[in-house]
This record gives structure tokens, C-alpha cells and sequence, in this order.
């Protein structure tokens, strides 16, 4: 096992140990929640401008389609949040796909922009259809997680009743910890494959890409699709976590915020993206108490976050840890052909 | 005219005038009749492209021989490079007819519109006049991106790391290795693309090329820039890529290597071809001349 | 009601006209969408306000120094945060755009706070208000009027500069092809740095009309018309001036009568709707060039 592993399996344990600690309280929780949501979103949109060089500004448009699916089912439908999350992330993933596959051949700035205006009809419509999303007024009454094995239970012995519904930041936080850790070793995966080399060849020469045989339009959209699967998803369990939903809490600045966490943390670095989820919720938790002490909008926070664009982009453009050249490095194909370099030419490759 | 450029030009055209020139041993007998003898691998018939007002090549003819090494030679601006991208389907020919015959005896393919990635798939694979690496990733990433038209997995097997999978990725690490070490740069795999001198640049462009298990290998000026010990490697690389059984064209101002190197010449001027044929029909040729050296110089 | 909605439109569409060709003239020369020109839009009004209201200037002289400064803040912008990108991936220019434009709206908001406040009323000159035309229904005020003369003459001008001037040559040459204008000895950063400028007061001039014509501004007003005057390129075919003024003029009108007859509360939708549709159908607009990626 890699360093980096071990590492990251020791945090896993210490963060599913905290709530059962005398430290536990549930703001802590709370943010941490908040903070793994996002890892998740980073994580997803990083697929689009750090593995393919895609500028994205409607990411929040599939989290938002994402919720108000897994809200709407809820709802109406009573579904149970196992069977809404792929349902979630196949919508996600459909629009994703009717989205891309037409302005996915245009260049990277046309792309930027009709992703954004996407995303701002995803607004409007949730404002606007009001039948189905109650519009402004938002969509409460969406019923929490639950773990209903009462079917099974009643098999094995009636006395038993195998149902449980989450109840307090607990649950969700654990549950949170290990969607982090699904779709971070999802990710992973996908940059040491072939589909993964696919895009960071199309992001590094399109028509290099495509004389290797990769079909550039097909690739992008299949990115673009995962992505929003994965925001669809996060969306799922924001839905039934917060148990509100409105159409406010998917505007621009949610992409925005999103987008400066890939930044910051590196683009198309993994680990980079749940740094920086993790430095700009705590910011901006800090700067929602400080700015009004100084009597300034809260909003204004976003200044400190297109500034740090900004700054990274001009000095940091591949981030604090560039990732060059280490994808896959711990796989044990690499492991025995660094070995058998190392023995045929007496140097570490 | 000056007399002194002519000389000079003269003498690039002319190998025999440098001492020393090697007789082209690897040189497969009977180079002229080879045409006749198969199938070609390639047919361009009549071939025009246009940009706008500008027509980049004219009605262009010619065939390429199965298993040898085509030279596509031209003054600057001639259409080489547009030749090339309409081969390989950056392009599509505004008029005219390219036909591809992978195996021998297999029906010919007309690949008009075909996408650059759906060349590749059919065996035709290229490098380019100003080196596209991938330059971020490593020496391998590249080659084994070439093996992408290859192999097969996309998202679920990633994911889950099938038994499949993983034997694929496997087969392409071996595969890419096999090439690299074939290009004599099996010792820079897990280096960056970057870091790569320029001749190495050149090399693993070319590896990547064949990772794509090509039919035919375009290669555009893969001598350019190079010093002459590096040219001879070249020299002797194209030479061990023919013994694979691919068919090599190759777009190259050093007139010694091309001269020495190929089987067959074809040579365009403003996008219409004035001639073809071995080395030594081009080297007499007048239009030849007359297109390196300016209007009046054949006469001279 | 139908040759009223057509007025608004119009106003609205010459407005969205103003700011589109700063888009159009920035993507030309330098390949960027500079989404921070929708805050210079919104930084116009406020300039204008601020030295309307705390120096006293005259309106007319307020206008002209709010479109200096709105220059010198586009000029600013270019050589701090775009230049220094010039040979980076694409992506990293058009990050740092995004972020400017984030990064401005805020600076707006802590300056000037962040609700919306009035235009300084008794600065606009009271004929402005007063009727100048009746036709039937619809009532032209002077301020259509000034707003028109203002923007036609505009247009007018710019198409001059582009077209007759040695800059605007230079302009164009760079459009065409930045390595061959470099060569033929035409100073590239001093025609991006002017482009700039041009677009920047263009710019600022839109958002002083706006502020003008609806009495108010905010600092996020410049976000929604940044995003309608980019898809008014769009329209018109990126790259293209008389296409990003064609452009403006006819979502304008589209805006408007969307909103009368279809549904008022998608009235931002159309545009958004509008440049979707073109990006994806028609991706080289009505007057542009094809924008497909080469690969």
C-alpha cells in the first residue's frame, strides 16, 4: 500500500470515528457534511476542465436537476433514496449527454458560455414551474434517508422491525464520508485508464488526440456525462439531507464556488479538489462571520474567491502539487515496469 | 539565377556529388517495377482541395507503393502538408478520390469524409511538421494513447477494473514498451514527454504513430532539425519500420536522405503535381528543377 | 401595446448592441470572451454616478470621463490579468476572465454596497423625461431619443474607426492572423490594449444609458446584460461588429415581445434560450465565421 493510501485510509477512520467522540458537535458536523458535498462536486466537475481542458460554468445545473429529481420522486412518489440516487444521476447524465453532444465540437468558449446558460434555465425553470417545484416558494416536506429492511426483517422474524430513518448530522455525515470515498476511488480509476489518458490527450492536442484514433466529440461527452451523473448525485443527498429545496440555492455562484475549489486545489488533480473544498468552505464559513462584522455583504466573500482564480492562474496554473506524470504511478503494472527499468538501466526511470 | 544557389540546389538534389553517400543498401530490388508488381497500398485520384479562393492542390495523381518509402517533396507551400491532413481525414478533399487497401488483395476503401480517428482505425497513421506530443504526460502515456484505436475499454471496466481490463492495460504497457524499446527510448517510459530532447521528441512521435499498428506511416519532416548523426538514425529507424511491414511516406527538404531513402518520389508545386517516379527520373526531371530552382533554370 | 413592446425592445436591443461589440472586438483580436465586460458595463453607470454625485460634474461631461476611466479599467484588466496568459491553454485565460468578472462585482459591491440605488436624478437634464414624439399609441421620449442618436452614432463611429482608420486596419489584420500582423510590423499590444479601450467605453456608455432609462443600478446588473449582449454576438456571429449590432438589435426585440406574449417571467430565458439554439444550429451566427474546433 502507498503512502498516499495509508494516509488517507488513517483520515477516513479518524473522520468515522469523530461523531462518536466527546468532540462531536453538530455544527462540526454540520460544515463537514457541507464540506463532503462538495469534495463531491469538485470531484465531478474536475472531470470536465482538469481532465479535458473544458471550461464548465453550469455545473450547478445537473446538482440542481440532480436535487429537485430526488425531491419531486421523494415527495410524490415516496421513492426511497437508494432507488432515487441512480435515477438521479441517470437524469443528470441524460442532460448532460442532450447538452453536450451538440456544443461539445465548438471551441472551449463557446462551451464555457452555453454551459452557464444552461445552467441559468435550470433557474428559471425551477423558478417558473411552479406546478411542479412550487417555484420560489421551494419544495419542503422532503422525508430524510432511510434504511428500510423491514421486508427482510419480517422474513427472519416478525418481532423484528429492520427500519431505519436518519435522524441528526450523524448518519448523513458517515453516509457523506462514504460517498467521498466511492466517487474519489471512481475517479481514481478513471485517470489510470484508457479513458482517462483519452482525455487528458484531447485536452493536451485535439488533433494529436485524434490522429491516436480517439474520437475527440465522443470522449468529451462521455466526460461531460459523468460529470453531471456526479452532480446529479451529490444533488440527490443534498436533496434528502437538507430536506428543503429552492430554486436559489442552484444560481451561478454555486458553479462558481465549485470551479474555484478545482482551481485551487490543481486542475485535474483528484486529491487537489477535496483540498480545496475543504480551505474554501471553512473560508467562507469565517468570512460569513467576519464580513459583517465589517459591515459588508456576506456575498462579498466571492471577492477573495475570483481574486485566488485569479492568482492561481497567473502563478499556480497547474496548482500547489502539479500532477504531472503521476497518474496510475501506483499501479502495479507501472510498479513492476518501473522495477524492470530500474534493473535494465541502473536508474529510476 | 545565381549561379552559385544553382549549384547548390543542384548538388542537394544530386546525392552522388557528396562524397561518401551510401549506395542505399536497404533498397528493396527492383523499386521502379513495384508498382506494377502490387496492389498499391494507397491511390490518390484526382485529389483537389480548396480554401476559399485558394486551391491548395490540383487534380493531384499518384499511387503508393505497398512496403516502401514514398517521399512527398515540394518548395515551401507546395500542399505537402495539406496532402497529408487530406490523407489522414483533417481534410476532406473538396474533390477527388483516396482509396486505402490495408491487407493486399482486400477491397479498396474510399475514405472521403472519414474523421482523423476513423483513419486511424483503418491503418493510416501520421506524424507532424511541428511535433505534437502530449507534452504533460509521460513518455508511455503517450504511446499508450497511440494503443487507444487498439483496445477497447471505456467506462465500466475502468471503474470496476475488470479481469478484462486489466489484462487490456496490461497488453498496453507491453505493447507501448515494445515500441518505445523499438525507437530506443524504452529507458525515458516514465519520463515526462517535455523533458524529452528534440531529437527523442521526434522518436517518440513516431512510436506513437506505430502504437496505432499502422499500414501506412506519414511522416511530415521527420528530419527537420536534426543533425546529421541524428539524421542517420532516422535513416536506419524508417528502414526497420519498413521491415515491419508498413508502408512509409514521408514529406522531407533534406533532399540526401530522400534521395537515398526512398523508392519512389512524388513532387508537388502550388498543389499540382509535375512529377513522379524513382529518385534518379526526378533528378533528371526539368519541371523538378525548374520548380526548386525558379523559371528559367531548366533552360540554363 | 405591440408598437410600445417594439420601442422597449429596440431601446433595450441598440443597449445590448452597445456592450455586444465589446465582446465581438475583444473575440476578435485575442480568441477571449472576456466575461469581465459585463462589470465594466456596470462599473460605467457607477463612475458616472460617482462623479456626478461627489464632484459635481456635469451629466454630459460625467458621461465622457466615466467612459475614460471605463477605458483605462478595460485597458487595466487586459495587461494585469490576460496578458501575462497570452501563450497559456485557453482554459487558463478564460479562468482568469470569470474571475475578474466575479472578483469586480464584489469590488462594486463593497465600494458602492449591494442594493440597487437610483440614478442621481436631478444631474439628468429634464427635457430627457419630457415627450418628444406621439405616434398613435406609442410615446418616444427624449431620452429614446438621446439614447438612439447616442448609440447610432456610435455604431456609426466605430465602424469608421474599424474600417477607415490605420488602428482598425491594424485591428482586423490581427483578427485574421496574430503572427502575420506581428510581422508586419504591427505593434500587437497596442492594438489589444486599444481594442480594449474601445470596447470598454462602448461599454460603460451602455451601462449609463441603462441606469439612465430604468433609474437604477446595481452591482450585479452587469452579469444578466453581460450574458444577453454576449449571446447578442452570438447571434450576430462572433468576431463580426455589424453583427453584434444586428445581433443586439433583433434579441432586444425578441426579448421584449417574448416577454409580452409568451411569458413575461422568461423573459431572461430567451436570450439565453436564443444563444443556445444559435450556438448549437448555427454556430457561426448570422454574419460570423465558423467557430467549429479545427480538430
Amino acid at each position: 500500500m502507498s503512502k498516499g493510501k495509508l494516509y488517507l485510509l488513517l483520515g477516513a477512520l479518524v473522520a468515522l470515528a469523530y461523531p462518536f467522540t466527546p468532540l462531536a458537535s453538530d455544527y462540526v458536523l454540520h460544515v463537514a457534511v457541507l464540506v463532503m458535498i462538495y469534495m463531491v462536486l469538485a470531484m465531478g466537475l474536475n472531470i470536465v476542465p482538469g481532465f479535458c481542458g473544458l471550461l464548465d460554468l453550469g455545473f450547478v445545473g445537473f446538482y440542481g436537476i440532480g436535487a429537485y429529481t430526488a425531491g419531486l420522486l421523494t415527495v410524490h412518489y415516496g421513492l426511497s433514496f437508494w432507488a432515487i440516487v441512480p435515477l438521479a444521476a441517470l437524469n443528470g447524465a441524460l442532460w448532460g449527454v442532450l447538452l453536450g453532444a451538440p456544443t461539445l465540437r465548438l471551441t472551449g468558449d463557446y462551451f464555457a458560455i452555453v454551459t452557464f446558460g444552461f445552467s441559468e434555465l435550470v433557474v428559471l425553470f425551477l423558478t417558473n414551474e411552479i406546478w411542479l417545484t412550487r417555484g420560489p416558494l421551494g419544495l419542503p416536506g422532503i422525508d430524510p434517508i432511510s434504511i428500510d429492511l423491514s421486508w427482510l426483517s419480517s422474513l427472519l422474524n416478525p418481532a423484528w422491525d429492520w427500519y431505519y430513518e436518519f435522524d441528526g448530522e450523524t448518519p448523513y455525515y458517515l453516509l457523506a464520508i462514504v460517498l467521498v470515498l466511492g466517487v474519489y476511488w471512481m475517479m481514481g480509476r478513471l485517470e489510470d485508464s484508457r479513458l482517462g489518458r483519452a482525455w487528458f490527450a484531447l485536452r493536451e492536442d485535439p488533433l494529436a488526440a485524434a490522429s491516436c484514433g480517439v474520437n475527440i466529440l465522443l470522449y468529451k461527452v462521455i466526460a461531460f456525462g459523468i460529470s453531471a451523473a456526479i452532480g446529479a448525485t451529490a444533488g440527490s443527498f443534498f436533496a434528502r439531507w437538507t430536506l428543503f429545496l429552492s430554486p436559489d440555492m442552484f444560481k451561478f455562484w454555486e458553479s462558481f464556488l465549485v470551479l474555484c475549489m478545482v482551481v485551487l486545489g490543481g486542475l485535474a488533480n483528484i486529491q487537489g479538489a477535496l483540498v480545496g473544498a475543504i480551505i474554501l468552505v471553512a473560508l467562507g464559513e469565517v468570512l460569513r462571520t467576519v464580513l459583517p462584522a465589517l459591515g459588508l455583504p456576506a456575498e462579498t466573500r466571492f471577492l477573495a474567491y475570483g481574486l485566488i482564480m485569479i492568482l492561481i492562474m497567473r502563478f499556480k496554473p497547474k496548482g500547489f502539487f502539479p500532477a504531472i506524470a503521476t497518474s496510475g504511478l501506483s499501479n502495479p503494472v507501472i510498479v513492476r515496469l518501473r522495477k524492470r527499468l530500474a534493473e535494465q538501466y541502473g536508474a529510476k526511470g | 539565377m545565381e549561379a552559385a544557389t544553382q549549384a547548390a540546389m543542384q548538388a542537394a538534389l544530386d546525392p552522388t556529388t557528396n562524397a561518401g553517400a551510401a549506395p542505399a543498401p536497404n533498397k528493396a530490388p527492383g523499386a521502379a517495377a513495384a508498382e506494377s508488381a502490387g496492389e498499391p497500398i494507397l491511390e490518390v485520384r484526382g485529389v483537389s482541395k480548396r480554401f476559399g479562393g485558394l486551391l491548395a492542390l490540383g487534380d493531384v495523381d499518384y499511387t503508393v507503393p505497398r512496403g516502401r518509402i514514398m517521399g512527398l517533396i515540394g518548395p515551401n507551400g507546395a500542399g505537402k502538408t495539406t496532402m497529408f491532413n487530406c490523407i489522414t481525414g483533417v481534410y476532406k478533399p473538396s474533390v477527388g478520390d483516396i482509396l486505402f487497401r490495408r491487407a493486399p488483395g482486400a477491397a479498396p476503401v474510399r475514405t472521403n469524409g472519414f474523421k482523423p480517428e476513423k483513419m486511424t482505425a483503418l491503418g493510416i497513421a501520421r506524424t507532424f511538421q511541428n511535433i505534437r506530443l502530449f507534452s504533460d504526460l509521460t513518455v508511455l502515456d503517450n504511446v499508450r494513447i497511440g494503443r487507444h484505436a487498439r483496445t477497447r475499454q471505456i467506462f465500466l471496466g475502468a471503474v470496476l477494473r475488470t479481469r478484462g481490463q486489466k489484462r487490456e492495460e496490461e497488453r498496453i504497457v507491453e505493447d507501448s514498451m515494445r515500441w518505445l524499446d523499438f525507437v530506443g527510448l524504452g529507458k525515458h517510459a516514465l519520463a515526462p514527454a517535455s523533458g524529452l530532447a528534440y531529437g527523442h521528441q521526434r522518436r517518440l512521435e513516431i512510436a506513437r504513430a506505430l502504437a496505432t499498428e499502422p499500414g501506412l506511416l506519414l511522416l511530415d519532416e521527420p528530419a527537420a532539425g536534426m543533425n546529421p548523426q541524428e539524421t542517420q538514425m532516422l535513416d536506419e529507424l524508417i528502414h526497420r519500420i519498413l521491415d515491419q511491414g508498413i508502408t512509409v511516406v514521408l514529406i522531407e527538404h533534406d533532399m540526401k536522405l530522400v534521395m537515398h531513402i526512398c523508392d519512389k518520389l512524388v513532387v508537388l508545386d502550388h498543389g499540382i503535381k509535375i512529377a513522379d517516379g524513382t529518385p534518379e527520373e526526378i533528378r533528371r526531371d526539368p519541371r523538378v528543377v525548374e520548380a526548386y530552382l525558379g523559371r528559367g533554370a531548366a533552360d540554363a | 401595446m405591440l408598437e410600445q413592446q417594439l420601442v422597449n425592445g429596440l431601446t433595450l436591443g441598440v443597449i445590448y448592441a452597445l456592450i455586444a461589440v465589446g465582446y465581438t472586438m475583444v473575440y476578435g483580436v485575442i480568441e477571449l470572451i472576456n466575461f469581465a465586460h459585463g462589470e465594466i458595463y456596470m462599473f460605467g453607470a457607477f463612475f458616472c454616478t460617482t462623479f456626478i454625485g461627489a464632484m459635481g460634474v456635469p451629466f454630459y461631461l460625467a458621461i465622457i470621463l466615466a467612459m475614460a476611466a471605463a477605458s483605462l479599467m478595460g485597458v487595466l484588466i487586459e495587461y494585469v490579468a490576460y496578458k501575462p496568459l497570452r501563450s497559456s491553454h485557453r482554459l487558463a485565460v478564460l479562468i482568469t476572465a470569470i474571475g475578474m468578472s466575479i472578483f469586480l462585482q464584489n469590488l462594486a459591491m463593497i465600494i458602492w454596497g449591494s442594493r440597487p440605488r437610483p440614478f442621481i436624478q436631478e444631474a439628468v437634464p429634464a427635457y430627457l423625461s419630457e415627450t418628444a414624439v406621439r405616434l398613435g399609441d406609442v410615446t418616444l421620449t427624449w431620452l429614446h431619443v438621446f439614447i438612439f442618436a447616442v448609440t447610432f452614432s456610435m455604431m456609426i463611429g466605430l465602424n469608421l474607426i474599424i474600417n477607415r482608420t490605420k488602428i482598425g486596419t491594424a485591428m482586423r489584420a490581427l483578427a485574421q492572423n496574430r503572427t502575420a500582423a506581428q510581422l508586419m510590423g504591427i505593434n500587437v499590444n497596442a492594438v489589444i490594449s486599444f481594442t480594449f479601450a474601445l470596447g470598454s467605453s462602448l461599454g460603460a456608455m451602455a451601462g449609463i444609458l441603462v441606469a439612465v432609462y430604468y433609474n437604477s443600478m446595481y452591482p450585479t446588473m452587469g452579469y444578466v446584460a453581460g450574458v444577453k449582449a454576449f449571446a447578442a454576438a452570438v447571434l450576430g456571429g462572433i468576431g463580426s461588429v455589424p453583427g453584434a449590432m444586428l445581433g443586439g438589435i433583433v434579441l432586444g426585440v425578441a426579448e421584449a415581445l417574448g416577454a409580452g406574449y409568451v411569458s413575461s417571467l422568461y423573459r431572461d430565458g430567451v436570450a439565453y434560450a436564443v444563444m443556445i439554439a444559435v450556438i448549437i444550429f448555427r454556430p457561426s451566427g448570422i454574419l460570423g465565421k465558423a467557430v467549429v474546433d479545427k480538430a
